[in-house]
């Protein structure tokens, strides 16, 4: 049960379920729920594959890096996020449509 | 057997999150789906004898990111899928049955290439008894400050860049 096809096909679902998210959804911040989901899927992805391959660790240095950009990624979003709404007061992505305030 | 108990589990956490996070109109609601779903993967690289990525995915993530996003739901008060100010929520043109089908068979098409493209390496990939428990720790301290020393830094450097610009970009405006 524990192959690398079954990673691989959970990793597959969380990466379709972001994709999903971000197209479906119209707010900011779902949208960015989105992009979590989906850098957990490549992180995932390489801790699978480096378990399976050749089980060397360098897989396990890439999936750190990947959490280290989220996290740099989640506070720029979301400060960017915070600051369009005291702009334009919403979150609606629609309503995004000039950089200029 | 308890290895393969901890994958099952966390392979249900994992999907069904993720499902949820889709599924629920309430962003809050998905926020904590989100939690629930980032859980699961702690579990999922637990199972595969990471147990530093497990350490570091919930303390970053659960302690991190996501109150880091409820802290954003609240502050712009949007819990509910709002749509905007002209009343639109909707891309025109998306959510007709037509797209769906389209959407579905083109994502059918790509998962088969992809899936061609990768038989081979899932062929090859050695599948044998999980190795006895040892803590990988030791191992990624040590590759981290020498062969990753650069990237290290550099991740270092955007870490401070990324806490600065929200720093500026979120600062209340003044006059």
């Amino acid at each position: 049960m524990m192959t690398l096809a079954s990673y691989l096909f959970i990793s597959f679902a969380l990466f379709a379920a972001g994709v999903a998210v971000i197209i479906a959804r119209k707010n900011i911040i779902a949208m960015l729920l989105g992009i979590e989901l989906m850098l957990n899927a490549a992180a995932l992805n390489f801790a699978a594959y480096t378990r399976f391959l050749n089980n060397n660790y360098e897989g396990h240095i890439m999936s750190l890096f990947i959490i280290v950009i989220a996290a740099a990624e989640a506070a720029v979003g979301l400060a960017i996020v915070i600051r369009f709404f005291q702009i334009r007061d919403s979150i609606h992505v629609d309503d995004a449509t000039q950089l200029q305030s | 057997m308890f290895g393969s108990t901890l994958f099952i589990i966390s392979a249900l956490l994992t999907l069904g999150g993720a499902f949820m996070v889709v599924a629920s109109k309430n962003l809050v609601h998905a926020c904590v789906f989100l939690l629930a779903s980032l859980f699961g993967v702690a579990g999922l690289y637990a199972t595969l004898g990471a147990d530093f990525l497990a350490a570091i995915q919930l303390v970053v993530y659960a302690g991190g990111v996501v109150i880091l996003m409820l802290f954003a739901i609240m502050l712009t008060g949007g819990s509910q899928d709002l749509s905007n100010k002209y009343g639109l929520n909707k891309i025109p043109g998306m959510g007709s049955v037509r797209t769906y089908i389209a959407g579905g068979l083109s994502a059918l098409v790509i998962s088969l290439v992809v899936l061609k493209i990768l038989a081979n390496v899932i062929k090859s990939a050695q599948v044998g008894e999980l190795p006895e428990f040892t803590t990988t720790v030791e191992k990624i301290g040590t590759m981290l400050l020498t062969d990753h020393i650069l990237a290290f830094e550099i991740s270092s450097i955007l870490l401070l860049g990324a806490l600065i610009g929200a720093a500026v970009i979120s600062r209340p405006r003044k006059g």
